[in-house]
């Protein structure tokens, strides 16, 4: 993988366009790589919408996490 | 998630189970800043983060050992101690912190005990409870704590990037010192 493509596909995952698990299958060997990758280019990693496949188990999260802080305090 | 920000792991007050392939991911270069951080804030909280031991961990280091990849093992070693778990704990509930691209739209199959969070939402919850300042922030922190990080593994890891540096500070030195002389 050239300097190019690696910049190039860690633009296009910082934008939402492609996986975590592309840039895996494409080069990047560990996620320390891509926040490396991610941070030689200026960019953050990118947040998720609330859609796709796992919308459920996700709302399930986010209120298990919410409860258990709440309780904390 | 980054070594700086660890804590916020741990503030849900649940416990944390770490499987041993994503450790060996995360620290398999010894001396980068990262990696001690990451030891020393599991040693430091021992009575709530464990490394749990698996059979795709043994792979790993067999792997690792003959030189050969160890892409992907981080994320199977956490289904096979998921699957442990569900088999064992017939009541308990599990949290699978999940990377964000992927979880937007790779589909995970899990129990209906399992709930599945993103490192995205766990820090917009932290935000919205008032525990960080923003999750922007904690990102960015990462991208940069990343990037030192990799700069540090690419110069460990690369043992002919040491040599050719060693080999040319010990070509120019007795240039200049001949120039010193001159």
């Amino acid at each position: 993988m050239t300097d190019r493509e690696r910049f190039q596909l860690i633009q296009q995952y910082a934008a939402g366009q492609i996986t975590w698990h592309e840039l895996r299958e494409r080069g990047f060997s560990d996620y320390v790589e891509v926040l490396g990758a991610l941070g030689e280019a200026g960019l953050r990693p990118p947040v998720a919408r609330m859609d796709g496949p796992n919308v459920e188990a996700r709302r399930r999260g986010r209120a298990l996490v919410r409860e258990a802080l709440r309780e904390r305090r | 998630m980054l070594a700086g920000a660890l804590d916020s792991l741990l503030r849900p007050g649940l416990p944390v189970r770490i499987p041993d392939a994503v450790y060996v991911e995360a620290t398999r270069v010894h001396d980068a800043p990262g990696a001690e951080q990451i030891v020393e804030w599991i040693n430091a909280h021992l009575d709530h983060v464990q490394i749990v031991p698996t059979d795709i961990g043994i792979d790993q280091q067999r792997r690792i050992e003959e030189g050969r990849a160890i892409r992907g093992l981080g994320e199977l070693a956490a289904v096979e101690v998921l699957e442990r778990f569900l088999r064992t704990e017939s009541t308990a509930e599990a949290l699978l912190l999940f990377e964000d691209s992927d979880i937007e739209k790779r589909r995970a199959i899990v129990d209906e005990r399992v709930s599945l969070i993103s490192t995205g939402d766990f820090l917009r919850e932290l935000e919205a409870a008032g525990l960080i300042q923003s999750a922007d922030y904690v990102l960015d922190q990462a991208a940069v704590q990343g990037r030192n990080v990799e700069r540090q593994r690419r110069a460990a890891e690369d043992p002919a990037m040491r040599q050719r540096l060693r080999e040319q500070l010990a070509s120019t030195r007795p240039t200049v010192s001949g120039q010193d002389g001159a």
